[in-house]
């Protein structure tokens, strides 16, 4: 319950009230948030609450924003909106396009207040009634500026907008003066806040780089559906409509060309001129100048370095090699001395023995024996070196005629001694060399100085008919077959096996024969246990039988070919035909060639049994028994089978 | 938005989100709502929470525990030399910061308490993804009252070493008040609350003004001797003495056996908090002998009586120290998990026998669900620097006062605007005045604390139509600066009066 206030007594303040103080608060809760929202937007020291910020920054704005009456406003005709400017109604022509919605509102209010036909009639003014009186063209204006499309499409082509592109001839003067201004107007078009300034001579070049890259790369929102000539509304059908569409979208289209055109002229218009450009260009090319002569510069440096460290190279080898050849003919000359007094001792030498000898007559009686003596001395002179020459004239001038003599003898025996030794060194050498050519070249039958006997050539054929040609790592196959089945322990290397196998195609049919039938020696005595007569066929021994009728047998391919080539040249109806055959084989008589072709003859008719046989057979033997028979017949053969 | 609350205690850890207007505690892998902020070496891994602290008994050298003890704090500290007593876990120092020494595997290893809590945090934040769903790293995180700069700035790190962004270290009273939306619903109002923390080993009691709708902390008490963790070692004594009368053997030297009692005792204790009698067992806990034994709540309480005294004691001191007494409190909120115990729940009631008594909510869940309510909050915003977290606000430093008679016509004083209202303020009220009156008198007087009220001003309206009440708008609003404007409107006859008063420079 209230007082009740006593005579005389007025509202009054009586004292001050108590300042605030600050505490400490926790920052938690809705509210703490809420005050730290207030303290941070910094409004005033308002005690509004939070919902009512809003309008106190509202009444803020109210207090600057001043209208302009039109004064044309009265004259207008509302039929003409379309050309009359809306913020000019509005009384907003100092704001233009910075305008508030809210201001515009506020406005909008105040001219409504002043101008509604109402307000007039009760004014006692002459209102034209209908939709030709000017408050029309407020509706109208207002109607677009409140619609935030229709406004841009307005502001878009706001009539007192400066279009113009200045001249490159007033830029030049003073290009800041000039773009600051244009740049700033064009800069309200731009879809992207923040639109960076032109700034001053003094800007950076990332400054003036940002700028630039905005510019060309500018996004306008400048549209120009306001400038449309038909009007989509006013279209009485669908077609119509498209139509009309399609013609605005047209004209638009052509206009936002155009003025991405002027934008796009103004920015090079800038860039061309822009001094600041100039002075960053020339820089980057003094830059780039001196870098460039620092680099040539260092380079020729670097050349001329490398052209002096070789100049003194080259002079330190020649030096070098003067000096290597000084020393060498010196050298050369000491040596050509040398040589020289050791000639002139030799020879002095030689003399000396010579005349030693003849005065002691060459210990000699008679005539021949002095001779002989005679050539005996010689031949020491040729053959005895200076130290031994010398020594022996010592002797011979310190001895008697006796001790002179033996040593003579001695001498010359020794030189005989070494003549014949190097005689019978000669002849040993010559000897080895022919055996070695023998051992070369009939020397596969030695199988390359490994034994082979009887078993491992048994062994060797079978394993060559078991891996025929074209097996994978054919000879390794079967050299490894070899060692695990052969009883000699010899182990075996895929070329020794080659080796054989080819030794052993070149053989002779006769020597297989043999082999075969040793084989069969061998087999019938190991079976029928009977003693052995013949008793062991060492392959020497073998060898040797092979090598009695070896010139007779053994052709070779030459030979082979010629006797081929013989065969044919001479068909069997010539006279004497084996003769000519003969003489066409150099080496081979009439009967050996006669016997070497009635072999061939029984090979290839044994052969041709073979195929015949094998035809029988299946495909993969015959291929098997072609390759036994062309591995043993291949280099005798091979002729004949071709005829 | 989603943002996450994250209470990160002594003993336990505990987190909630905040998604679509509700805060909710999520349950870890392990399904508990609460993770033990334990923290396990091994050779290979880090175990967090329930497994770490069941693999205590084996593990007790590579154990952290009660890391917060000694987060931000130097080696010289005695905090940090208490808790290198206690723990099992070797502390050493390095370049004065702490550090444990973990030899899991082969190599010694040098961990920092920030690490410790960083993988707790990672604990946190996996749990709360888990239940979200998504990717959410804004989170609040509240620290006690007391922590010094560095403590905080350490838990920041930490926190945001494990990948959070902290919105703000808040304070745990003031979550916990929000957690029970204290003072949210509307600015004006004023009330003083208790907030009231038995935690794992920590009493906490903190008296907070909440006025409009800002809290302020008027006094607070930390006793870190006291804590749940008292009470099961008070526990486990008698169990053993229990033990050593049936058996004849002293366990309370052997540490394994302790450990064991003492896990046993937790279970116990907890089950006591809803059951008259619990059962403990422990397997083999010495030399191979079983201990079963049965205790009642009765004799729980006894046990404990002495330190249910000395949590309960500090409220009064404080109480005291803040200059209220006990019916000045309007709410006294319970939190921390001891606060579950039932006997001192009554003890509370006793001494507030006319309060309010907040504890609908896990008691431990509380100041995790206000941090996920208050980073709801924050969620989005622009938050504030961290050095910008302790911010004041002007408030009144008077009581503004209205004269008025009450029925029987004596003279007394109502509060229009309490002292320690956040500035500016607005505050309406509606004065009745008898309808017979002409004339009437609005008169404004000022008080600071207890003394005699301070006429400021008064308002006359007259001229009055005589009807059956007169009803007159008032509206007081206080600017910043303490300046004082009353608007009187009568109701009926529109008749207005307006008064400003200064205030004193």
């Amino acid at each position: 319950m209230l007082l009740e206030a006593r005579e005389g007594d007025e509202t009054f303040v009586f004292t001050a009230a108590a300042a605030s103080v600050q505490v400490q608060v926790e920052p938690v809760g809705r509210w703490f948030e809420a005050f730290v929202r207030r303290r941070n937007r910094s409004t005033s020291t308002s005690f509004q609450e939070l919902e009512e910020e809003q309008e106190s920054s509202e009444e803020e704005e109210d207090e600057e924003f001043q209208l302009e009456e039109y004064p044309m406003l009265r004259t207008l005709d509302p039929k003409d909106w379309k050309n009359q400017d809306h913020y000019a109604v509005l009384g907003l022509t100092n704001m233009r396009y910075k305008a508030t919605q809210k201001q515009i509102k506020a406005a909008h209010k105040l001219i409504v207040l002043k101008h509604h036909p109402d307000k007039r009639k009760a004014a006692g003014e002459q209102i034209v009634e209908g939709d030709n009186d000017y408050f029309t063209c407020i509706t109208k204006a207002i109607e677009i500026l409140s619609d935030p499309v229709k406004r841009r499409a307005f502001d878009s082509v706001d009539p007192t907008f400066d279009n113009t592109v200045p001249s490159k001839g007033e830029g030049k003067e003073n290009f800041f003066d000039v773009f600051t201004a244009v740049f700033d107007r064009n800069a309200r078009w731009s879809s992207k806040k923040h639109v960076p300034k032109l700034g001053t001579m003094e800007s950076s070049f990332e400054e003036v780089d940002n700028f630039y890259s905005f510019w060309y790369n500018f996004d306008s929102w400048r549209e120009f559906s306001y400038l449309d000539e038909e009007e989509k509304e006013k279209a009485e059908c669908r077609d119509e409509r498209r139509w009309i569409e399609k013609q605005n979208r047209a004209s638009r289209a052509q206009r936002k060309k155009e003025e991405m055109n002027r934008i796009r002229t103004l920015v090079d218009m800038a860039y061309s001129i822009d001094p600041r450009i100039k002075k960053f260009k020339d820089d980057e090319k003094a830059r780039k100048e001196s870098e460039k002569k620092a680099k040539a510069d260092a380079k020729k440096r670097e050349q001329e370095e490398r052209e002096r460290a070789r100049q003194a190279e080259l002079e330190a080898a020649r030096l070098v090699k003067e000096k290597e050849e000084e020393e060498a003919k010196q050298a050369a000359q000491l040596a050509k001395k040398e040589k020289e007094i050791q000639k002139k001792a030799i020879k002095k030498e030689r003399q000396k023995l010579r005349t030693t000898c003849k005065n002691w007559n060459y210990f000699a009686d008679d005539e021949s024996d002095s001779v002989k003596m005679m050539e005996e001395v010689e031949k020491l002179c040729d053959r005895l070196e200076l130290a031994s020459l010398q020594s022996l004239n010592e002797i011979l001038a310190a001895g008697s005629k006796d001790d002179s003599k033996t040593a003579v003898e001695k001498q010359v025996q020794e030189v005989n001694a070494q003549l014949q030794r190097e005689r019978d060194a000669e002849v040993q050498a010559r000897q080895t060399s022919r055996s070695a050519d023998q051992a070369s070249g009939g020397g596969g039958g030695g199988g390359g100085g490994k034994g082979w006997n009887e078993e491992d050539l048994q062994l060797l054929i079978k394993a060559v008919n078991l891996f025929p040609a074209g097996t994978n790592a054919r000879w390794e196959v079967i050299a490894n077959y070899m060692n695990l089945h052969s009883t000699s322990g010899m182990k075996r290397t895929a070329k020794d096996v080659i080796n054989k196998a080819k030794n052993l195609q070149r053989l002779d049919p006769g020597q297989k024969d043999e082999i075969n039938r040793k084989a069969f020696e061998k087999f019938k005595k190991e079976h029928t246990s009977v003693a052995p007569t013949i008793d062991n066929a060492a392959p020497s021994e073998r060898f040797d039988a092979a090598g009695s009728d070896g010139n007779a047998a053994s052709w070779t391919t030459e030979e082979q070919k010629l006797l081929e080539q013989a065969l044919k040249t001479y068909p069997v109806s010539t006279a004497e035909r084996w003769e000519k055959i003969a003489a066409a084989v150099p080496g081979r008589t009439k009967k050996d060639c006669m016997k070497r072709y009635k072999e061939l003859v029984e090979m290839v008719k044994a052969k041709k049994a073979a195929q015949e046989q094998v035809a029988t057979k299946t495909d993969v033997k015959g291929v098997r028994l072609y390759t036994l028979t062309s591995i043993l017949a291949s280099n005798s053969c091979r002729g004949i089978l071709r005829l | 938005m989603a943002a996450i609350g994250v209470h990160f205690g002594y003993t336990c850890a505990c987190v909630a989100v905040f998604k679509d207007g509700r805060a909710d505690v999520v349950a870890n892998d392990a399904g508990d709502r609460v993770t033990p902020a334990v923290v396990a070496y091994r050779d290979t891994e880090q175990i967090v929470g329930i497994a770490a602290k069941q693999g205590r008994f084996r593990n007790a050298a590579n154990t952290v525990v009660k890391v917060k003890q000694v987060l931000g704090r130097s080696f010289e500290d005695p905090e940090t030399q208490t808790h290198g007593s206690e723990t099992k876990c070797q502390v050493v120092n390095r370049d004065q910061k702490v550090f444990y020494e973990i030899s899991a595997g082969d190599q010694t290893d040098f961990v920092s308490p920030e690490n410790v809590a960083k993988l707790i945090f990672n604990k946190m934040k996996e749990t709360a993804q888990s239940a979200v769903g998504s990717d959410i790293t804004e989170a609040v995180i509240t620290v006690p009252f007391e922590f010094a700069h560095a403590q905080k700035r350490a838990l920041r790190e930490a926190a945001e070493a494990a990948g959070f962004h902290v919105l703000r270290l808040i304070h745990e009273p003031a979550a916990a008040l929000l957690a029970y939306d204290v003072g949210q619903e509307s600015s004006s109002g004023k009330s003083h609350v208790l907030v009231w923390k038995l935690g794992g080993t920590s009493l906490s009691v903190t008296v907070l003004q909440v006025n409009g709708g800002m809290f302020r902390v008027l006094n607070t008490h930390t006793d870190h001797s006291i804590g749940g963790e008292s009470f099961t070692q008070a526990l486990a004594l008698h169990l053993a003495a229990e033990f050593k009368r049936t058996f004849k053997h002293d366990v309370s030297s052997n540490v394994r056996a302790m450990l064991k009692l003492m896990s046993g005792a937790d279970m116990a204790k907890h089950s006591l908090s809803s059951l008259g009698s619990a059962n403990c067992f422990v397997d083999s806990l010495y030399d191979g002998v079983d201990f079963d034994c049965s205790i009642s709540r009765a004799r729980f309480e006894l046990l404990c009586s002495s330190l249910f005294n000395k949590s309960i004691q500090p409220i009064r001191v404080l109480l005291e120290v803040a200059g209220l007494s006990t019916t000045d409190i309007n709410k006294v909120v319970l939190c921390g998990g001891s606060a579950r115990i039932p006997r001192l729940q009554q003890m509370i009631r006793e001494m507030f026998p006319d309060v309010e008594l907040l504890s609908s909510a896990p008691p431990d869940e509380v100041i995790a669900v206000g941090a996920a309510l208050q980073a709801g909050l924050l969620v989005g915003r622009d938050g504030l620097r961290p050095e910008e977290e302790s911010v004041t606000v002007d408030v009144s430093a008077t009581d503004i006062l209205l004269k008025e008679l009450n029925e029987s016509g004596a003279e007394l004083f109502t509060v229009l605007l309490p002292a320690g209202t956040p500035l500016p303020a607005r505050r309406h009220h509606v004065l009745r005045g008898g309808g017979t009156l002409s004339s009437l008198c609005v008169g404004i007087y000022q008080r600071l604390v207890s003394m005699q009220p301070e006429k400021l001003a008064q308002i006359i309206l007259r001229d009055l139509q005589p009807s059956e009440e007169h009803n007159v708008d008032t509206v007081l609003t206080m600017k910043r600066d303490g300046s004082l404007h009353v608007s009187c409107v009568d109701q009926s006859s529109g008749r207005s009066e307006v008064v400003t008063v200064a205030a004193a420079s």
